[in-house]
């Protein structure tokens, strides 16, 4: 059994799901769900659409290259049944998925990074500037610190009754 | 129907831009007419598909020639003829010295049906028009050409021959 991918979100089709369409110069086009369809038909273009994996890729959302997606592969000479390959090869799966599942973990962690950073520079940027509106520029001239001191103050709880739900 | 009714409908719009076109001559008409049209096909592109049932036309796709079929009976089937199916048709187009000639009752497999026909192991296939091949009362193509792709059903039909043919296999 051949597991093709839709041809609109890139995900896998397996036996049984989706709709293919037969265009006059031969050309097929393979929909892993009705969503997928009804956006072909609207003409949209999946490189556009946020939610498909062709825009994921060509923004950089996800991972790219990696030795992992080399497991993957289109093979169209089918392989001689061995049954210790077999064996081997099905061992190895879960290992792979884990380590892939890693590895793209990793990359939107570090896709995240350059935000942090970004962040940070522009809050000390903001409190350097507007400092004054806490601290009074007297004060800060005496101790040119961006914190404040710490002051204790008490806080006055009370509790509410709480009624029982009425049925 | 349907097909009927686009035409129909895109006829009209042409005549009435087209006396747009004279009254405000301009770069301008031209554009909105560019327009019309593609709202037109995409209407046409997302109706929803039927049967081939009586008097739709059909796409003759080889060398018998004829070139345009109109179905007058589905076989087998009372709702329609689908994808590899038989029909009889009546020959409405045909090109001058071919094995067959305008109004001539004859028998067709659907090729290529633009309604979508589940496959045995559940999707389902649609393809971009509706097509058919002239064969004879025993199933036999009359022609000796196939053109476009046809499906891998018509092997469980027992078209062999116009798979034979044909230049795709979808």
């Amino acid at each position: 059994m051949r597991l093709e991918k839709c041809w609109f979100c890139s995900s896998t089709i397996y036996p049984g799901h989706g709709i293919q369409f037969v265009r006059n110069d031969a050309k097929i086009f393979r929909f892993c769900r009705s969503k997928c369809h009804k956006n072909f038909k609207m003409k949209r273009n999946p490189r556009k659409v946020k939610w498909t994996k062709a825009y994921r890729r060509l923004h950089g959302k996800d991972m790219t290259q990696d030795s992992t997606f080399e497991f993957e592969r289109k093979r169209n000479r089918p392989l001689r049944y061995d049954r210790i390959n077999t064996e081997k090869v099905l061992q190895a799966i879960p290992k792979i998925s884990k380590v892939k599942a890693k590895r793209e973990a990793d990359h939107i962690t570090n896709r995240l990074k350059v935000g942090k950073t970004k962040r940070k520079i522009e809050a000390r940027k903001e409190l350097e500037q507007s400092i004054s509106m806490v601290k009074a520029p007297s004060a800060f001239k005496e101790d040119a610190t961006l914190t404040l001191p710490k002051q204790k103050v008490t806080v006055s709880y009370t509790q509410t009754e709480t009624k029982p739900m009425e049925e | 129907m349907a097909a009927r009714l686009f035409s129909k409908s895109s006829s009209v719009g042409h005549t009435l831009l087209g006396a747009l076109g004279t009254s405000l001559v301009g770069v301008g008409s031209a554009a909105r007419e560019a327009t019309t049209k593609l709202n037109y096909s995409d209407i046409f592109f997302q109706q929803q598909r039927t049967f081939i049932q009586m008097r739709t036309n059909l796409k003759v796709v080889d060398n018998s020639g004829a070139k345009r079929v109109m179905c007058i009976q589905a076989l087998k089937s009372k709702k329609g003829a689908k994808l590899g199916d038989t029909i009889i048709g009546s020959v409405k187009e045909a090109q001058p010295r071919g094995k067959v000639k305008k109004g001539d009752v004859v028998y067709g497999v659907v090729v290529r049906a633009a309604m979508q026909r589940g496959r045995c192991d559940g999707s389902q296939i649609r393809f971009d028009d509706n097509a058919v091949v002239l064969v004879n009362k025993q199933g036999e193509p009359i022609g000796t050409r196939v053109f476009g792709p046809v499906p891998h059903e018509l092997r469980k039909k027992k078209h062999v021959k116009i798979l034979a043919l044909a230049e795709h296999i979808a």
